[in-house]
């Protein structure tokens, strides 16, 4: 599965809603739609699916902040060897 | 050495200990009692012939701890409210409290600036008094505050500090909760009790992991006081473990029940702390019941037992009104000092959830629950209260302010599940009429206007909407069948 795909199900599946597919620069955190527990679960989630190391600890807020920038940071890190 | 004797004395045995961090923020114990006596002066002169609860507004400010003891050391009992509740819920709270007076951060700052504190006059309560009053949810979408009095508090604080032997003046404890929610009393009043240091961490730590996890790094917090739901989003973060926080000792929790996995993962990641399990609802002060919770626990028991009843309280499983044969479900039901005198201004909840036995107060918890091998366990709620992430919420208080709503018709909650405990809130609603926009926008319109009634952690999130509900055969939305959509 394309990791477009991937994040963006795996995102609908935590905030409840297809919002995140229809508007890819939704403000996650402002809009309330992700919260720190939603994060960290999607954190967890996607590591799992792209079998790469993603901790909580790394990650900061701002370049989580959108389904888009979610996209471009697993697109980046899955073309690392 | 009453409790307030108990808190004072750190200002002469260790004046310039930090009794409170919070954020850049800090609080020593001589300020801390200087303070909070001026403030209990201020209030002894303008409120004289006055008992009414004193509301403290604010987010874990080292003026709350201030405003805390400068209103019971002027016979005021206080109710602790966090900004992160809607106005509305604390002006509810307000009037049904019948609260004499709002104090923030702001104000307490102002009003003891202007007074000597030197000549105060303590007022302390009496045992059968208030000592603070804490509001949670309550089924009909009005909350409801519940009373304890300084009985109550003193017999859960002897409890404690006898029972974890911590090591006065040298502690440093972590508060999650916000002091609006009962957990943070386990936090606050071990911490002030024992000349310990609150280490408060604020929503906007808590909101993004990686600030989370470099404040948790720099906090030298010793004993650890969280919900599990906490604990198990810090556990997603491998780095956490004693190199992270070397100075960890102690685990503590309460508010919800503690999952093997969590417990197993702290002994790992934590190899030289103690695990604690307690167990207790805001009516009976924050625990009745503790266990500590080892590899031998663990490999004894799935689910987790929540331990045995403090010395001065009994702990009864009941079934009809009648003791349980051991191993049998029934309600549980608590009795001893430290059950609350009742809800305030609430005679009629009050007489259905507490009464009188052996000369003791009691209170039908509602929490459904079982002995084994002489430890209680807890197995779930009665009725439709549950708890998410540690809050206890009723699904009829959500479902009311939902309903409340003028685009709404009906609404029903569910929880949705995960693991076997309540993971968020879902909403099945009807609309009276569909208004113009996509799901997304009239859920983002019902979540807003909720927020203006309902804390975050009360608001689902998740929307259905549906033109009817699937009903049973008594005419009632059924539930099972609207939870199995969730999956």
């Amino acid at each position: 599965m394309p990791v477009k795909e991937t994040v963006l199900k795996e995102l609908e599946n935590i905030t409840g809603t297809d919002e995140v597919r229809k508007n890819l620069d939704l403000d996650l955190f402002g809009e309330k739609v992700l919260d720190s527990l939603g994060t960290v679960e999607l954190i967890l989630a996607l590591s799992e699916d792209f079998s790469i190391e993603v901790t909580p600890g790394q990650i900061d807020r701002e370049l989580w902040a959108t389904p888009r920038k979610i996209i471009d940071y697993f697109q980046e890190r899955v073309k690392q060897p | 050495m009453d409790l307030i004797e108990r808190i004072d004395r750190w200002s002469q045995l260790a004046p310039d200990r930090v009794a409170h961090i919070s954020g850049d923020q800090l609080l020593n114990y001589r300020e801390l009692i200087s303070r909070s006596n001026a403030l209990a002066a201020h209030l002894t002169q303008t409120l004289p012939n006055d008992h009414s609860p004193v509301a403290v507004l604010g987010h874990k400010e080292p003026e709350m701890l201030i405003g805390f003891l400068g209103a019971v050391k002027s016979g005021h009992p206080y109710i602790p409210l966090d900004t992160s509740l809607p106005s509305q819920r604390v002006e509810t709270i307000i009037e049904t409290a019948k609260a004499s007076l709002l104090l923030t951060p702001e104000k307490i700052q102002s009003l003891i600036k202007e007074k000597n504190a030197s000549k105060v006059e303590i007022r302390r309560p009496a045992l059968e008094n208030a000592w603070y009053i804490i509001f949670t949810s309550g089924s009909t979408g009005e909350p409801k505050g519940v009373v304890i009095t300084r009985g109550c508090l003193e017999s859960f604080v002897d409890w404690i500090l006898g029972e974890q032997n911590f090591a006065e003046a040298k502690e440093t404890f972590l508060n999650q909760a916000p002091f609006s929610f009962d957990l943070s009393v386990m936090d606050l009043y071990s911490s002030l009790a024992s000349g310990g240091t609150l280490f408060s961490l604020t929503k906007d730590q808590i909101s993004e992991p990686k600030l989370l996890y470099q404040t948790l790094a720099e906090s030298n917090v010793s004993v650890w006081v969280s919900t599990p739901s906490f604990a198990r989003l810090c556990l997603a973060e491998p780095t956490f473990n004693e190199k992270m926080i070397p100075t960890a000792r102690k685990f503590w929790f309460c508010g919800e029940t503690l999952a093997p996995e969590v417990a197993s993962g702290l002994l790992n990641r934590f190899p030289k702390a103690e695990v604690w399990n307690t167990y207790g609802p805001t009516e009976a002060t924050v625990a009745t019941t503790s266990i500590r919770i080892d590899q031998d626990v663990l490999a004894r028991y799935n689910p987790l037992p929540v331990g045995r009843a403090k010395p001065d309280s009994e702990v009864k499983i009941l079934v009809d009104g009648n003791p349980a044969p051991v191993g049998e479900r029934g309600e549980i039901v608590i009795a001893g000092k430290n059950v609350s005198i009742g809800y305030i201004h609430r005679p009629d909840l009050t007489s259905r959830a507490f009464y009188e036995v052996n000369g003791m107060r009691a209170y039908r918890t509602g929490d459904a629950g079982h002995y084994q091998d002489g430890f209680l366990f807890f197995d779930g709620r009665m009725d439709f209260q549950i708890k998410l992430h540690g809050y206890r919420i009723e699904i009829g208080d959500v479902e009311a302010n939902l309903q409340a709503l003028t685009i709404v018709q009906d609404a029903v909650v569910i929880p949705a599940m995960k693991n076997g405990q309540a993971d968020h809130l879902a909403a099945f609603v009807i609309l009276k009429a569909r208004p113009s926009g996509s799901d997304f926008q009239i859920t983002r319109g019902l979540k807003r206007e909720l927020s203006e009634r309902l804390p975050d952690y009360m608001i689902p999130r998740k929307f259905i909407f549906l033109e009817g509900f699937p009903m049973t055969t008594n005419g009632k939305a059924d539930r099972r069948k609207l939870a199995e959509m969730l999956q």
